[in-house]
């Protein structure tokens, strides 16, 4: 009787143990090493970047109401690929519509969603992170998306902006403030645009805390820029979303990280794009060979590796599908053409920087499955790319390569 | 009987490559002659590869002034006119001659593992900002491209070695070469070298990468051996910048300094414009030549604006990304010139510098500089 007494107890101990605890939370290990938790189970995000607008469609697109339910057929691709989670921006403008999606990839092939907010980069003439009004206007838009979907079991965590800290350094959307505006020295107008806008995240990172003990929140960053400033004015924050892009390698980002503003990492987006711009053909082989060069490095950074600064909690590949609309985004006839135009330059992406003025990088080709003008049951056809099959087999065995004496 | 027929048969095949097994094999060389003396029959490779400033050069290859050994040396005269607008100038020892790697001509010289040759100034003081082996490109390219340098030459003759200890040295076009630039000798040059072979030496052990010592200079003065990167890396509107590695406008230490004229003209329609300091020059990332600067806790130059008040977006080092991307970045940035010297520090702790090919760079830019700039740099150093 004793006995079963203890079981009972011991049950109802541990059930209100996990249901005290966060649905997804990061645990620190020793040495500054991090782990997604997720469901009481050690996870890696495994995850791709996720817009699946069609052929001649551009970002306006609003495939979350889409009747054919694209999420549907890609939910089952991916899930035979290995994928666990997807990343979208920003969600839908229907919240019945998204949650729909969310619960749809969840039940139906253990899809996890990450929602995040754009955190009004995109505003025009410019994101004004030092007016207040322009802060409460987007703080608002956050937590509305966090009290709609923060229930959803299928929700992973949340990510604030994107490539924001750019704008601290005047190069992509360029914004001041009358203090700023006073300051002679550039340098410390640099600073203080950067603790505007951190102190700005780790507000709305606070009161989601608040909403939702349940989920993680992480500060969305282009590469590491301005870290040094989060250190500071972002302190609340439970992890790092950075857009990397690097070729085949990420360097010392992990360890760089680490020294700077010590919190786990989630590559955001990184990838490689499938069409060399120098040889004018799609090249299958020169994107699977940069994604599982990136995805090994990922894996000999997790938590318990010994190779790595184990601070690393896993990534979202940029992209699963094409999007037609990308390189001439103001003609719509241009949305319904397969672009081989490229708009930048990565050296890091080498085979083909030899491309005319160096611009090597297309687009409208990082998607790991292709799209055909071809439909079927109202989508356009789907056709995975070499590295479909590359990371899904690297995924199945994550071996480290052998280390090479003397070699790079 | 057929099959002792047989037998017989291949026994008599057997025996004499049983027999030739026992011999002892073949000698394999122990060297390979570039250049010994003018007629030495055993000579390889041609001097015809003349680069740059071609007609700042003049060579004598039976120069009987004072030789290492036997009758002969080769004599360069370099007169850093830049006749033809380049500011440097060398000559690759190719095999055959003129070939830039348009013809398979490549010896095969696995084994070797050293290249030494003689060589010293008509003074002393001549600097050579490079002596090679390999390197050459095209349609039959070498299998190496291995560089020592600079050298600051001596006037009584001195052995060099350009370990080869572990390399792939199964196709050479380009046996051996030297270059180097007016602003590293700024009179020009006379040299003599002697005696270059290829050998194969068993006590070369390959080389490991090695951590340069500091004070480490991108820029010292214009003559200075200890310069390393090259100022090739022009971006944005390249054609808006002017660079004089010599000028002689108030100089911060020494007797040069670096001037840079900023026209703001937007040539290639960027609206900015930069230069990186790279290893070896145009080396975007292609080339596996990036120095180990672990022991560097920061980087420090001096700079002055012509009016003071002209803006730097940034001085950067680090941060080529191509095959072989640099280990790390750091900069400082946007200052603001003054008038007067200023130093400017970047921090580097913490950073990996374990591999850069870029060493230095800045960036300016037209919405910030909007008549164009005048600003000086020197003493660019990691310390």
């Amino acid at each position: 009787m004793l006995a079963a007494c203890s079981l009972f107890f011991a049950v109802l101990l541990t059930s209100a143990l996990a249901a005290a605890r966060p649905r997804a939370y990061i645990k620190k290990l020793k040495k500054s090493q991090y782990q997604l938790i997720a469901d009481g189970k050690p996870m890696i995000v495994k995850g791709v970047c996720y817009s699946p607008v069609p052929v001649g469609a551009n970002h306006e697109y609003d495939w979350w109401s889409d009747p054919n339910k694209p999420w549907m057929t890609d939910g089952k691709l991916m899930q035979e690929m290995g994928i666990n989670t997807i990343r979208v921006y920003q969600p839908g403008p229907n919240p019945e519509a998204v949650r729909q999606v969310i619960r749809d990839l969840y039940a139906n092939f253990g899809i996890r969603t990450i929602l995040g907010n754009w955190l009004g980069f995109w505003e025009y003439p410019a994101p004004f992170y030092g007016d207040k009004a322009f802060q409460e206007r987007f703080k608002k838009e956050v937590l509305d998306m966090v009290k709609a979907f923060k229930d959803e079991p299928g929700v992973l965590l949340w990510i604030l902006g994107n490539e924001n800290n750019y704008s601290c350094l005047g190069q992509v959307n360029p914004w001041s403030s009358d203090e700023i505006d006073k300051e002679p020295d550039p340098q410390k107008q640099k600073a203080m645009r950067f603790r505007i806008y951190y102190s700005f995240v780790n507000d709305i990172a606070k009161e989601i805390h608040k909403l939702d003990p349940n989920h993680p929140v992480a500060l969305g960053n282009g590469e590491l820029i301005g870290l040094e400033y989060a250190k500071e004015s972002a302190p609340d924050v439970d992890l790092v979303a950075c857009i990397i892009y690097r070729g085949k390698t990420f360097g010392n980002l992990f360890k760089s990280l680490k020294a700077t503003f010590d919190k786990p990492i989630l590559l955001a987006e990184f990838g490689a794009d499938a069409y060399d711009a120098f040889l004018k053909k799609e090249d299958q082989n020169m994107q699977a060979f940069f994604l599982e060069s990136q995805w090994r490095q990922i894996y000999d950074n997790l938590a318990k590796n010994p190779e790595g600064e184990g601070n690393c909690l896993g990534g979202a590949m940029f992209e699963w599908t094409d999007e037609w609309w990308k390189h001439n985004e103001s003609d719509p006839e241009a949305w319904k053409v397969h672009d081989t135009g490229s708009n930048w330059s990565n050296g890091s992406y080498y085979f083909d920087i030899k491309a005319e003025n160096n611009k090597n990088m297309n687009e409208e080709w990082f998607g790991i499955t292709a799209l055909s003008e071809e439909t079927e049951s109202g989508l356009n056809k789907r056709m995975p790319r070499k590295a479909y099959y590359v990371v899904r087999e690297f995924w199945k065995n994550p071996k480290p390569l052998p280390k090479k004496k003397g070699k790079r | 009987m057929k099959k002792l027929l047989v037998l017989m048969a291949a026994l008599s095949l057997a025996i004499p490559l049983c027999v030739s097994a026992q011999e002892p094999a073949a000698q394999a060389p122990k060297e390979f002659v570039v250049y010994t003396d003018k007629n030495a029959r055993d000579n390889h490779f041609i001097p015809s590869g003349w680069m740059g400033d071609t007609s700042d050069i003049k060579m004598n290859d039976q120069s009987a002034e004072n030789p290492q050994s036997g009758a002969t040396c080769i004599q360069f005269v370099y007169g850093a006119k830049k006749a033809q607008g380049q500011g440097w100038a060398g000559v690759v020892w190719q095999n055959p001659a003129n070939n830039w790697g348009s013809k398979k001509g490549g010896f095969d010289l696995t084994g070797m593992t050293k290249l030494t040759f003689w060589a010293r100034g008509a003074k002393g003081g001549e600097v050579i900002q490079k002596f090679t082996v390999g390197g050459i490109k095209g349609t039959y390219p070498d299998t190496v491209n291995i560089e020592i340098g600079p050298v600051e030459l001596t006037d009584s003759w001195k052995q060099y070695t350009v370990n080869l200890a572990g390399k792939d040295l199964s196709y050479l076009s380009g046996g051996f070469g030297w270059s180097t630039t007016a602003d590293l000798n700024p009179e020009g040059a006379t040299f003599y070298i002697d005696n270059i072979k290829f050998e194969a030496d068993p006590a070369m052990k390959p080389e490991g990468k090695k951590k340069e010592n500091m004070p480490f200079y991108v820029y010292a003065d214009r003559s200075t051996a200890g310069n390393h990167y090259i100022p090739s890396g022009y971006m944005g509107d390249y054609g808006d910048l002017k660079y004089d590695g010599a000028s002689k406008e108030d100089p911060y230490l020494g007797d040069t300094c670096i001037k840079i004229i900023y026209s703001g003209k937007i040539t290639q329609g960027a609206r900015w414009a930069g230069i990186y300091w790279q290893n070896p020059a145009n080396n975007w990332g292609s080339i596996d030549a990036g120095f180990d600067l672990s022991k560097a806790a920061k980087i420090t130059l001096w700079a002055r604006g012509a009016k003071g008040g002209e803006r730097i977006e940034e001085f950067k080092v680090g941060g080529i990304m191509g095959e072989f991307s640099d280990s790390d970045s750091a900069s400082v940035g946007p200052v603001i010139l003054n008038k007067e010297w200023t130093q400017y520090t970047i921090d580097l702790k913490g950073k990996d510098l374990s591999y850069i090919v870029g060493g230095f760079c800045f960036v300016l830019n037209i919405d910030n500089n909007p008549e164009g700039a005048v600003f000086y740099l020197d003493e660019i150093k990691y310390e």
